[in-house]
C-alpha cells in the first residue's frame, strides 16, 4: 500500500527538480507551469523505465519493509527525470521552433 | 473485514473523486479547443487561435494533474482489490490496457505537438494535432466507460470453475447496451463542466474589465456550448441512461428515486424528501403524481417496483447516499439549463455582457458542474453496490484479504495530504495562467 504513496512522492520530487532546474538555469525554463508539467512526465518516464532495475515502489516496500537505500535511489532517479525531461523538452522545442 | 472493506472503499472513492476533477474538464475542453482552432482556420481572426492556445495551457495542466492522480488508481486495483483483479482481470484488463496504450498515448503525443509545433506544422496540421488530442481524450473516456459498463451489466463472459471470468466475445464489450447511453451522458456532462469553466473565466474578465475581447468570446462560446450540452445531458442521454437503470437494475432505480412502496396507478416523482430507513419511507416529501411512470414508460399508470419488492440484502448499501447523489445531480442539471437559457436570451438580445447579475451567477456557478458530475458518478457507483460486478461478484468478495484496515487508513491519510498539496499547486498554476490571460497575436 505504501508503494502507491511512494509513486506519488516520486512525481513530486520530479516536479521540484524540474522547477529548481528552471529557476537556476533560465535557458531551460518553460515557466513554472511548463516546468511542473515536464517534471510530472519526466519523473514518470524515468521511474517507469529504470525502476524495474530494482528500485520501483513495489521493491522499496518489498515484504512490507521500507528499504531506505532503494527509496533514495528512486528519489534521485525521479529528480533526474525532472531535470533531463526539462533539457529534452527544451531541445525538442528549439528544434520545432528554430 | 468490515473495517478493511470500508477503508478500501473510502480510499478508492477519495482518489477517484479527486482524479475525476481533471478528466471531466479535459474531455469537454478538448472539443472547445478544436472549435476555437477551426473557427480560426475559417475566419483567420487571430483571437480564435490565441483562445485555442490559452485553453490548451489550462488543458495541459489539467492533463498532467489527471496523470498524477491516475497513478494510484492502477496501483489500487492490485493492492486493495487484488481478488477483483485476479477474477476479472481477463476482461477489464482488455479495456484498461487499451485506454493506456491507445488513447493516452495518442492524447499525450499530440498534446506535445499542439503545444510546441505550431510554427513547424502550420495551421492546418496544428488543427489536426488539436483534433487528435480531442480524439484521444474522448477515446480514453470511451474505454473507461466500457469497463464501467461491463461491471454494471456484464456481457460476453464465462465463469471458469476457479471463479475467474474470461472473455468469450470481445465485441460484446463494445456493443454492451449500458455503454452508449452512459458514454454520451458522461461526455455531455463533461462538456457542461468545460462550458461553465470557459464562461466563468470570461465572466471574470468582463467583471474585472480586463481582456475584454476574450472575456466576450469566452462567455459567448461557454453559454452556447453550455446550453446545448446541459439540454443533451437531460435529454436524450440522461433519460436513456435512467431507463437503462430501470430496466436492468430495478432495485437501484427504486432507491435513487426514493420509492419505498410500489404504488398502484402510477408512480410519483419526488422533488424533495429525506429517506427514513427505519420506517422505510420518505420524510417531508414534495412529489408530483404519475410523472415518474410517464417519464420511464410513457404511460401515466405504469407500475414501478418499490424497494419493498426486493430482498433487503440486494438493496444498494447506502440508499440515502444514492438518493441524495441522484437528486443533487438532477437538481443542479435543471439549474444549469435555467441559467444558460437566461444567458442565451440575453446574448440573443445583445445585452449579456452588460447584465452583471448573470455574469456573477455564471462565475459563481463554476464549482457546481464539478459537483453535479461527481454526484452523477456516485449515483452510478453507489447504485451498483453491493456488487462489484452486478449480480455476480459482491464488493466484499473483491477486496484484498491480506491488507489491513490500518494500512489502508495510513495510505488514505497520505493521499489526502499529498492531494492537498497537489490541489494547491494546481490552483496556484491555473490562477497564474488565468490572471495573465490570453495574449493577442502571441507567437
Amino acid at each position: 500500500m505504501t508503494a502507491t504513496l511512494i509513486s506519488l512522492l516520486s512525481v513530486f520530487i520530479g516536479i521540484i527538480a524540474a522547477n529548481l532546474t528552471g529557476y537556476f538555469k533560465k535557458k531551460f525554463s518553460f515557466g513554472s507551469t511548463g516546468n511542473t508539467l515536464i517534471g510530472v512526465f519526466g519523473s514518470i518516464l524515468f521511474i517507469k523505465s529504470f525502476g524495474r532495475l530494482g528500485f520501483d515502489p513495489l521493491r522499496i516496500m518489498y515484504n512490507g519493509t521500507f528499504h531506505t537505500s532503494l527509496f533514495i535511489i528512486n528519489a534521485i532517479v525521479s529528480a533526474l527525470g525532472g531535470v533531463f525531461g526539462l533539457i529534452l523538452a527544451k531541445f525538442i522545442y528549439r528544434k520545432m521552433n528554430p | 473485514m468490515e473495517d478493511m472493506l470500508f477503508y478500501d472503499r473510502m480510499q478508492f472513492a477519495f482518489t477517484i473523486t479527486f482524479h475525476y476533477l481533471f478528466p471531466q474538464l479535459t474531455m469537454g475542453l478538448s472539443l472547445m479547443i478544436v472549435y476555437f482552432k477551426w473557427k480560426f482556420l475559417r475566419t483567420q481572426i487571430e483571437k480564435y487561435n490565441d483562445a485555442a492556445k490559452f485553453w490548451m495551457k489550462i488543458f495541459a495542466l489539467n492533463f498532467a494533474m489527471g496523470v498524477v492522480t491516475g497513478i494510484p488508481m492502477e496501483f489500487q486495483f492490485g493492492t486493495n482489490w487484488a481478488k477483483f483483479s485476479e477474477l476479472t482481470g481477463g476482461i477489464i484488463g482488455q479495456t484498461l490496457a487499451m485506454e493506456g496504450m491507445f488513447s493516452f498515448f495518442l492524447e499525450s503525443s499530440f498534446l506535445g505537438l499542439f503545444l510546441f509545433g505550431e510554427k513547424l506544422l502550420g495551421h492546418k496540421l496544428h488543427f489536426l494535432t488539436g483534433f487528435l488530442v480531442f480524439l484521444g481524450s474522448w477515446a480514453s473516456g470511451y474505454l473507461i466507460i466500457a469497463t464501467h459498463s461491463w461491471m454494471q451489466y456484464p456481457v460476453g463472459y464465462e465463469i471458469l470453475e476457479n471463479g475467474k471470468f474470461v472473455l468469450t466475445h470481445f465485441g460484446a464489450l463494445f456493443s454492451n447496451p449500458w455503454l452508449l447511453p452512459s458514454y454520451l451522458h458522461n461526455q455531455a456532462a463533461s462538456l457542461v463542466t468545460s462550458s461553465f469553466v470557459v464562461a466563468a473565466i470570461g465572466a471574470f474578465y468582463l467583471l474585472n474589465n480586463k481582456h475584454n475581447e476574450f472575456g466576450k468570446l469566452f462567455v459567448k462560446t461557454g453559454v452556447v456550448f453550455g446550453l446545448i450540452s446541459s439540454l443533451i445531458v437531460a435529454f436524450p442521454t440522461g433519460d436513456w441512461a435512467a431507463k437503462n437503470v430501470a430496466k436492468h437494475q430495478p432495485v437501484t432505480f427504486a432507491a435513487m428515486e426514493g420509492i419505498f412502496e410500489t404504488e398502484d396507478g402510477g408512480s410519483e416523482i419526488v422533488l424533495i424528501g429525506q429517506p427514513n430507513m427505519l420506517e422505510k419511507k420518505l420524510d417531508n416529501k414534495i412529489a408530483v403524481p404519475n410523472i415518474l411512470s410517464f417519464l420511464t414508460y410513457q404511460e401515466w399508470d405504469a407500475e414501478i417496483k418499490g424497494l419493498n419488492e426486493f430482498d433487503p440484502k440486494d438493496y444498494p448499501t447506502n440508499v440515502p447516499g444514492l438518493y441524495y447523489a441522484y437528486h443533487i445531480m438532477v437538481g443542479l442539471g435543471t439549474i444549469f439549463i435555467g441559467l444558460m437559457l437566461l444567458a442565451a436570451v440575453q446574448l440573443f438580445r445583445k445585452k449579456l455582457y452588460k447584465t452583471k447579475w448573470i455574469l456573477w451567477s455564471i462565475m459563481f456557478m463554476l464549482p457546481f458542474p464539478y459537483i453535479a458530475n461527481t454526484t452523477g458518478w456516485y449515483t452510478a457507483e453507489l447504485g451498483r453496490q453491493p456488487w462489484l460486478v452486478y449480480n455476480l461478484l459482491r464488493t466484499a468478495d473483491g477486496a484484498s484479504p491480506t491488507v489491513s484496515a490500518g494500512n489502508t487508513l495510513f495510505t488514505l491519510l497520505g493521499f489526502i495530504g499529498l492531494y492537498l498539496l497537489l490541489g494547491l499547486l494546481f490552483l496556484m498554476l491555473a490562477g497564474k495562467i488565468i490572471n495573465k490571460g490570453p495574449q493577442l497575436n502571441q507567437h
